[in-house]
């Protein structure tokens, strides 16, 4: 039975760590390979036992692919091919393969040197994975092999995010990764077009929120800096390498552009060369807007925000420093912070999610008194506000993209059931199709009907036609023909076309059978009654009595012989061709029956 | 390039959000939780139950939350127009009407899911054309469900029993276009003609009324709502060419101010009228109804006829913010007040677009 096969795969319920396992047509696909960033042990990583069981990975599944950089999206990845082991291929966008090692090098050194873990993937395993990647270009058909072919569909949410649709013949799923349905200063909204897969995965994580216009988060944002800077304060925006920080800079120039403010922004300098380095080489993955204005001058090249000296720090007067990394955990945004936390007019604009143990997540907790280094107590005076830059679809956005696709069906991950039921009905009612929300470990099991396309030839057509009635609607009508495969190619045609085009004769079968009756009379009588019976009783068929003393029903024949061994027996040798095959067995059994008394 | 809203200073906060369908109706649910519902009428429309970003809850540290967004914490889905709503205090019962009149929906937010479900109605025994019955709820350990069209069609009925326990008993066919429960046994109601009145549900029909501004008003509908806070005067008629009156409960036929708001135009759609009175602050009210602004007005001072007035605050934001630029300007269909925060309103438009802004008191600044 053609099926499709879901198991979004992870330990207990969880938001957040991204890992789907989809079988479709034969063939075993894994969808990202995410990290909870929340956990410090095993729990971390996506349960692996359920495809390990199986056997080795590299012959169960036929690819990897990563939808995005976001760790917990590719956070474990290092882990399963490496350490659990997978040598197959990885798929994933340019973008992707560039800045995936980045951040997973980046949250190695956390663990492993900052907070002490043992079992972890060293920097040696994230070369090797990396080599295992194959890059792909936006709505290029990648064959994986002969029969299984994916497409990378754009996701806006972050440089290099794309939706990947993954085809088998004629069935196909597409997944969505994260995404966003709305454009925003440096990256373009997502889109799909009208594929109608059998199956659309999407995350729902943001399902049921209605998203605040953007407008009045960026005033917001723009506002408590402005006024920090007004009265004299300094802005410290921790952020991560690669992400939000390019957005928050557009804004900021336009910002300061306009209102023509003199306060000095700061990037600190390792991110502008990086970030820089990256937008420039992947100058289509951003919007519209910034590709036209590239050509005359380089979007990422701001007039306002020059780069970042560990002097600058210690300068009297107002300015906003975006400075790595993004939870305070270390290195200079952690020094900036030390340096300004005393001083209530500075203010601190964490930007996104910080993992606990990390000064970002104590301070967004309310601690105001820190313990660093050599026991030395830093007391936060400066303001600290959380402002979540994230870009991910909400319900609307949800529905915009499956009214894109036009899948039969849909499956949401990462939301909680009792929660996502009116979402359901929703997605349900809507667009007409079925929607599920298996938890994790839970197998979502899609029956397909594959649709085979047939050619009929002209000339068989125009022959049923030819026959009367046009086929009704409610009553199908039977066509008998020849279906002849050739290079994927299924086409139906007459059997004489077929005979002729494969170059074969035509072979008639037919069969005969022996019916023996008490009878002394002579043959030519047996036959004569045989033929006043037949006619008497077969009214609707052709019945007669040929010169020869034969009695043919239709083209069955029907002749009488005397038995070589008993007179008073006679054999009615009853012979028809395969097409009579039914009117054959039928007289058969009639004579079988015997003849009615000479009257 | 899109334009970033400028920072005039008269906003303290300014969330915008739209809604999937615009709704006409915001009823509060707890201090924490909205209502709103969809009112068009050939497709299904959405009950929804949001709760309101965490950020907008909480009193202090607001810079700690994230979350600016709200939270669809139930949904629903109604074959009908959804004119009114009202949440049965204490329960997980809503109330709707919408037209055709002819009955009113009750539904439940189910315990163990995120659904609202229908399940019951109340008949309305007598149903007309485009009327629609306006509802209030009185709450009780058996809450009644006040409802009519008419004044003749007044009635309360017990949601569990559906039995009738109180009826107007007058043939008096004004139409109703503001009905509102005040305490157990107290309502008041208000006709489009401009007549209003409280109601004692124990007595027989014998309301304190004021007959309505009189004639010269052909053409006007009204509506009302009681209210304020202060010594002043605590009802306020609304009228859909912008006249706003204020009445006293003490005496209710010599109206203690009559003022002319200056509105653009009359309202385009009188059933949209709303006045509401601010619940923190004194003397404070709010109007809207006539386009995409909605007005707040300290009625202080306000005494005597034809007084020129001017609003406190105008929020303007939902023809600011507007993107079509094509289409017909937005239309405010309904706004309400926070219960707690005492200059939060929150407002909605007929483009789905909804609302939550904090203004700041243009006094108080100086």
């Amino acid at each position: 039975m053609p099926e499709i096969r879901v198991t979004p795969l992870g330990a207990g319920q969880d938001v957040g760590r991204s890992c789907i396992l989809v079988s479709i047509a034969g063939k075993n696909v894994m969808l990202d390979c995410g990290m909870h960033m929340g956990f410090s042990d095993d729990r971390r990583f996506p349960d692996f036992s359920y495809i390990t069981r199986s056997g080795r990975l590299t012959d169960f599944l036929d690819c990897v692919i990563i939808s995005h950089f976001h760790l917990d999206h590719c956070g474990a990845l290092p882990y399963f091919s490496e350490m659990v082991g997978y040598d197959g291929p990885i798929y994933m966008t340019q973008p992707t393969q560039a800045i995936c090692p980045i951040l997973l090098e980046d949250y190695r050194k956390i663990a492993v040197d900052k907070k002490g873990e043992a079992n972890f993937f060293t920097s040696q395993m994230i070369k090797d994975c990396m080599k295992k990647v194959v890059a792909v270009h936006l709505h290029q058909t990648v064959q994986v092999d002969d029969e299984l072919e994916i497409k990378a569909y754009y996701a806006g949410h972050v440089l290099g995010a794309a939706m990947f649709q993954i085809k088998v013949g004629s069935e196909s799923v597409v997944y969505t990764g994260d995404y966003n349905m709305t454009p925003d200063r440096h990256l373009g909204a997502a889109w799909i077009d009208k594929c109608r897969p059998n199956l659309l995965i999407t995350e729902s994580t943001y399902a049921t929120t209605i998203r605040d216009s953007k407008r009045c988060r960026e005033r917001d944002f723009l506002k408590k800096v402005h006024e920090t800077v007004e009265r004299g304060g300094k802005v410290l925006i921790p952020v991560f390498a690669l992400g939000r920080a390019q957005e928050l800079c557009i804004l900021l120039e336009t910002f300061w552009e306009r209102m023509d403010l003199k306060a000095p922004i700061y990037f600190s300098t390792g991110l502008t060369e990086k970030a820089n380095h990256y937008y420039k080489l992947f100058i289509p993955w951003t919007n519209q807007k910034i590709r036209k204005t590239f050509v005359q001058r380089n979007m990422f090249e701001f007039k306002h925000i020059k780069a970042f000296d560990r002097a600058f720090a210690d300068s009297p007067g107002p300015m906003v420093v975006f400075a790595t990394p993004g939870m305070l955990h270390a290195g200079q945004s952690l020094q900036i912070f030390r340096k300004w936390a005393g001083n209530e007019k500075n203010m601190v604009i964490m930007p996104g999610y910080c993992v606990q143990g990390t000064v970002g997540h104590k301070i967004l907790s309310g601690q105001r008194k820190l313990e660093m280094e050599g026991r030395q107590v830093l007391e936060v005076k400066m303001q600290v506000e959380y402002m979540s830059f994230s870009a991910h679809a909400d319900a609307k956005g949800i529905m915009q993209l499956v009214g894109q696709a036009e899948p039969e069906n849909v499956l949401l991950v990462h939301g909680e059931a009792k929660k996502m039921e009116f979402l359901k009905q929703k997605i349900e009612q809507e667009f007409r199709v079925s929607c599920y929300m298996p938890a994790n470990g839970e197998t979502v099991t899609l029956p397909t009907s594959p649709s085979i396309p047939v050619g009929i030839s002209l000339g068989l057509l125009k022959r049923e036609m030819a026959q009367g009635l046009l086929p009704d609607a409610k009553k199908p009508r039977l066509l008998h023909g020849t279906l002849i495969m050739k290079d994927s190619n299924f086409r139906l045609v007459s059997s004489e076309q077929a005979l002729k085009e494969l170059g074969l004769a035509e072979h008639q079968l037919r069969f005969t059978c022996r019916v023996h009756l008490h009878d002394t009379r002579k043959e030519q009588e047996m036959a004569m009654r045989v033929y006043s019976h037949l006619k008497s009783v077969l009214k609707d068929h052709c019945v007669q009595h040929l010169p020869d003393g034969s009695v043919t029903v239709e083209s069955i024949l029907v002749q009488a012989a005397a038995h070589s061994e008993d007179p008073g027996t006679k054999v009615l040798l009853v012979s028809w061709t395969y097409q009579d095959e039914e009117l054959g067995s039928y007289l058969t059994s009639l004579l079988k029956k015997g003849l009615p008394q000479a009257s | 390039m899109a334009e970033i809203v400028p920072t005039q200073g008269r906003y303290q906060d300014f969330h915008a959000f739209d809604l999937s369908g615009a709704t006409r109706v915001l009823e509060w649910i707890g201090d924490k939780g909205i209502l709103v519902a969809g009112y068009e009428s050939l497709k299904k429309n959405e009950i929804l139950h949001l709760i309101l970003p965490l950020r907008l809850s909480v009193k202090e540290n607001q810079g700690l939350f994230p979350e600016r967004d709200f939270k669809v914490q139930h949904g629903g889905f109604s074959d009908r127009s959804v004119f009114d709503l009202k949440h049965v205090p204490d329960t997980r019962l809503l109330v709707t009407s919408g037209p055709p009149g002819c009955y009113l929906q009750v539904w439940q937010l189910a315990e163990d899911s995120d659904v609202i479900r229908a399940v019951s109605t109340i008949d309305v025994h007598e149903s007309e054309g485009r009327l629609w019955p306006r509802v209030a709820v009185f709450p009780s350990v058996a809450p009644g469900i006040l409802h009519g069209t008419r004044l003749s069609s007044l009635k309360v009925v017990d949601l569990d029993s559906q039995k009738t326990t109180y009826t107007s008993g007058v043939s008096d066919d004004d139409v109703l276009s503001s009905l509102q429960v005040l305490n157990t046994d107290t309502f008041a109601f208000c006709c489009s003609s401009g007549r209003l009145g409280l109601v004692d549900t124990r007595q027989k029909w014998a309301p304190l009324e004021n007959l309505g501004p009189g004639p010269g008003s052909a053409g006007r509908r009204w509506c009302a709502e009681a209210g304020g806070r202060g010594p002043g005067p605590s009802i306020a008629r609304l009228g859909s060419d912008g006249q706003l009156c204020l009445l006293d409960l003490r005496d209710l036929c010599q109206p203690v101010s009559s003022v002319q708001c200056p509105v653009s135009m009359p309202s385009p759609e009188p059933e949209l009228l709303r006045v509401t009175w601010a619940p923190g602050l004194d003397n404070c009210l709010a109007i809207s109804g006539f386009d995409g602004t909605v007005q707040v007005y300290d009625v202080t001072s306000w005494a005597g006829v034809g007084h020129q007035v001017e609003p406190l605050f105008t929020h303007r934001g939902h023809i600011f913010l507007d993107d079509s630029g094509m289409a017909p300007a937005p239309l405010v269909t309904t706004h309400t007040w926070h219960p707690c925060k005492p200059r939060t309103v929150l407002s909605a438009a007929s483009d789905a677009s909804l609302h939550v802004w904090d203004w700041v008191d243009p006094c108080a600044s100086r």
